[in-house]
């Protein structure tokens, strides 16, 4: 009987042991934040984001100033942040950064909370990327424009002659065999493609799609590989590839400073401009601090930071940025007029176009 | 000619050790590089990019954290493989074969899909994704191979000491923690430091079950994902270097251990 | 007595159970209820379908991926026991003894490294500005660099870098338990040295050759990191294409079904290799 106790309380023991750590784990999340008394435990803040938010060197000011941590999940595309938000409860996000193309259907799903124009001084924005009525849903403010750039051609000025990568069809060009990689989004890129066969972004539908998709495998067959932005980086960076397709500045200005001699340009037939905005989320339970994590990256010291950040650089949206000048030529700061007027925005196609475009660039890429 | 075979031998000896060492010399290497990328040519030596990892809070927290999921759930792996172990071959109980191809069965399925299952259930019940999920995730991988390294360590002998320890009037207790724990300690061991270092490395299963606080390959392959830099380099040689150290530690208190056991 | 000490036993081992209950079979039910819902307007649908295994059966993406991760570890299994078999060999017989765990050891140590980390550097030896290119252009031995990178060759090799490890561990444990004087035997009655290998050691071998050509299969298959980070994305393997159904496209139901695709493979390898499949000596 003794003996059969012992056993008993040998296995209840060790099962409840491991019950209570399970218990005890579960609000282990506040055990590891750099503890001290609750009173002074920073406040978290909650952003899902496009990779160029997550530098510490742009979090920290606000951090700092504000005593809040915090915390970012870099996603690789729109349909991958929709994806995680539907797998959120209400309450886990605060911040939501999103290409300002996306802002409508986000902002009428009910995703994103309304912001008081209050808040933000429009006047030092570029008048070109403040797309009111991309932003505004009957008049109500939903996200601020924070950043900009383009999905065209990068490459490596020492090895491809600027003057040739000025025509989009010499990308199917045999001397470029091998030479290529292909950024992963599919509907910049398609979109792109869009504009080499003469089809402009807001006049592609379905029956444009396998004209689109013939010159993809085309363009697939020349490509060395298809990554995201810093596998791509990587490959232009180490020589593997010496074009990147849909790259832009954001591609090869964070690389510069190692070799000046990786560019950008936009070719004849026109570029696709990309631009993020930021908006809070309608579920959010911090809308005020939310509020004003917004307000510091659209701020001049925030919007250096961001137009500089690690992953990668684009234009600040807002003009009184304070980039040195160096950093302005690098972006190529002078030449925005133009390139924005031979540029276009990105078009976001419906559902059915948008899953068609997804079907086609998964049957290309799988291979 | 045994010469030259002997030769040959040691040619392919070479090559293999040449073609394992490879990126791993690439690794450590580029650790030490002065510019950003890790490519040739070598603009070493320099410390800065270790200066950068300890700087970097987010690293130095995913490090704590997989240290403190590789012991907790080496522990329970290891606890729960030798207790089921202990009582597989000790007591005989019916469907012996039947309990373990259960406790086994993990074994044969991919991580990718373990932590992907466990990540639907957790969804299911509204569980949400945490350090705990991950721990409990690496402690179902674990465990049958807890298991099957203890239970190969079971001999027959042994029972007969246990068997005299009872006879003495011990009790359950008593037998398991004086006398069975002693003698398979070198196993015990062995199961803990393998759970451990499968816990340590993990990527796919933690992964899908961590949130914000992440272990340390989430945060290698983040931090890869964002930027190009030989930071990561830096923290490849830390984990290799950590596991060095912890494998030395290991094998020098096996070695204290089987020679106290032995004196049993 | 007897029903006692087996009651105590089911004790024992019944949190080891509990646990495999709860954190392997539930789960494992769940992935295949999951794959019978269905993903309908950026929802889950629960209704109970067979869609997604339908979908499998026609789609031609997915049976390339899955074709490309067939190939992919086939090639890697056949390598790696090519390459492990003559190494393990030279240090079970030619290694003296007391050097052999050593030079194991040395073996398995580099391991220790991150596994993402180790991707990513054979990513960068492999490029055209990387060690392996450098080297051989600077000794003339090619006049331009090569690409290695991006392509399922750098899948396969950084494969079979792991698992040269695993296979020569299983087969130098497999030949180790061959009695020597098995084949001291054989030669006293005259074979020869390639005889008694080829009708001796080889197939008493094969126990560690099936074994280490099982856990290649079993892992190479399900692993994602090797072919994401080398791979180059020209050709997607299968848990690719199901980690892009569960972040770009958010089709867990379909997902769950490229799971247990996954799974039913593995079984079936099994069942073919069960027999062989221990390393205990055979009786």
């Amino acid at each position: 009987m003794r003996k059969t106790q012992l056993t008993v309380s040998l296995a209840a023991l060790s099962t409840s042991a491991f019950l209570l750590a399970s218990c005890a784990g579960g609000s282990g999340g506040s055990a590891t934040s750099s503890g001290g008394a609750s009173s002074d435990a920073p406040q978290e803040l909650n952003a899902l984001v496009w990779c160029d938010h997550t530098d510490p060197e742009l979090l920290a000011p606000f951090e700092e100033a504000n005593n809040v941590t915090v915390n970012v999940r870099d996603y690789e595309g729109t349909g991958v942040a929709l994806g995680i938000l539907e797998q959120s409860q209400p309450g886990d996000w605060d911040v939501f950064v999103v290409d300002s193309v996306d802002v409508p259907r986000v902002a009428e799903a009910g995703i994103l909370a309304p912001l008081s124009k209050d808040d933000f001084d429009f006047d030092q924005f570029f008048s070109e990327v403040q797309l009111p009525e991309i932003h505004e849903l009957d008049g109500t403010l939903y996200a601020v424009p924070e950043k900009f750039g383009y999905n065209t051609v990068a490459f490596n000025g020492a090895n491809v002659d600027a003057e040739k990568m000025r025509d989009l069809s010499f990308l199917w060009d045999p001397e470029l065999a091998g030479k290529i990689a292909i950024y992963d989004y599919y509907i910049p890129v398609m979109e792109f493609v869009g504009l080499e066969l003469g089809i402009e972004p807001q006049n592609i539908t379905v029956d444009d799609l396998p004209a689109i998709e013939a010159r993809l495998v085309e363009l697939k067959a020349q490509s060395a590989q298809v990554g995201d932005v810093v596998s791509t980086q990587t490959a232009l960076a180490t020589g593997e590839v010496e074009v990147i397709v849909g790259g832009g500045e954001f591609s090869t200005s964070v690389l510069n400073a190692e070799n000046p001699d990786l560019d950008w340009i936009l070719p004849n037939q026109g570029g696709i401009r990309w631009q993020q905005a930021i908006g809070v989320l309608a579920d959010s339970e911090k809308q005020e601090l939310a509020t004003k994590f917004v307000q510091y990256i659209v701020s001049p010291e925030g919007q250096a930071a961001l137009a500089t950040s690690s992953c990668y650089w684009g234009m600040p949206a807002n003009k009184n940025a304070t980039l040195t000048d160096e950093q302005k030529d690098i972006l190529r700061w002078d030449e925005q007029s133009d390139f924005i007027a031979n540029s276009y925005p990105y078009y976001i196609p419906d559902a059915d176009l948008d899953a068609a475009m997804l079907d086609v660039w998964t049957r290309v890429v799988v291979g | 000619m045994k010469l030259v075979r002997s030769g040959l031998s040691w040619v392919y000896v070479l090559l293999i050790f040449g073609f394992i060492l490879m990126p791993v010399v690439s690794l450590v290497v580029f650790s030490f590089q002065a510019t950003n990328l890790p490519v040739p040519p070598f603009t070493g030596p320099s410390l800065r990019w270790y200066e950068a990892l300890f700087a970097d809070s987010r690293m130095i927290e995913a490090l704590r954290n997989s240290i403190v999921v590789g012991v907790v759930s080496g522990f329970f792996s290891t606890a729960l493989g030798f207790l089921a172990a202990y009582g597989l071959a000790r007591y005989r109980p019916r469907g012996a074969r039947a309990i373990r191809a259960i406790v086994m069965t993990p074994l044969g399925v991919s991580y990718l899909v373990i932590g992907f299952g466990l990540s639907v259930t957790a969804n299911e019940l509204a569980l949400g994704r945490s350090l705990v999920l991950v721990t409990l995730g690496h402690i179902i991988i674990n465990l049958p191979l807890a298991f099957a390294i203890v239970l190969s360590q079971m001999r027959d002998e042994d029972e007969n000491l246990e068997k005299a320890a009872r006879d003495l009037g011990a009790g359950e207790w008593t037998v398991i923690t004086r006398v069975a724990i002693p003698v398979l300690l070198p196993g015990i061991m062995a199961a803990f430091l393998l759970s451990f270092t499968l816990s340590w490395d993990e990527f796919i299963i933690a992964f899908f079950l961590a949130d914000f606080d992440v272990t340390l390959p989430i945060e290698i392959w983040s931090q890869l994902r964002t930027g190009l830099d030989a930071k990561t380099n830096a923290a490849g040689t830390l984990v290799f270097a950590i596991s060095l150290v912890a494998l030395t530690l290991a094998y020098v208190l096996n070695r204290a251990v089987s020679q106290r056991s032995r004196r049993l | 007595m007897e029903h006692q000490r087996r009651w105590q036993g089911w004790v024992l081992v019944g949190p080891a159970l509990l646990v495999t209950l709860a954190l392997f079979a539930a789960p494992m039910v769940m992935v295949v209820l999951t794959s019978l819902y269905r993903r309908s307007g950026g929802l889950t649908d629960r209704t109970l379908s067979f869609d997604n295994y339908i979908r499998l059966a026609t789609d031609s993406t997915i049976h390339q991926a899955l074709w490309n991760s067939i190939e992919v570890v086939a090639l890697t299994v056949i390598f790696s026991t090519l390459i492990a078999y003559p190494f393990a060999y030279i240090v079970a017989y030619k290694v003296p003894q007391k050097w052999q765990a050593l030079v194991l050891l040395l073996t398995v140590v580099p391991f220790w490294t991150s596994y993402v980390v180790r991707s990513y550097s054979w990513l960068l030896v492999l490029a055209k500005n990387g060690v392996i290119n450098q080297t051989l252009v600077s000794w003339g031995i090619i006049a331009e660099p090569f690409t290695m990178a991006n392509t399922r060759f750098a899948t396969v090799l950084a494969f079979v870098h792991f698992f040269v490890m695993v296979s020569t561990l299983t087969i130098y444990a497999s030949l180790r338990q061959i009695p020597r004087n098995l084949g001291l035997a054989a030669r006293d009655l005259g074979a020869s040295p390639l005889s008694v290998f080829l009708r001796i050691t080889l197939p008493l071998s094969i126990p560690g050759v099936v074994v280490g050509a099982f856990l290649t299969f079993v892992l190479a298959i399900g692993d994602y990191i090797t072919p994401q980070i080398v791979g180059g994305g020209n050709e997607l393997v299968l848990p690719q294409l199901l980690m892009l159904q569960v972040s770009r496209m958010g089709d867990f139901p379909l997902a769950a079904a490229m799971a247990l695709v996954l799974l039913i493979i593995v079984a079936a390898v099994y069942a073919v290799s069960a027999k062989n499949l221990t390393l205990e000596r055979k009786r």
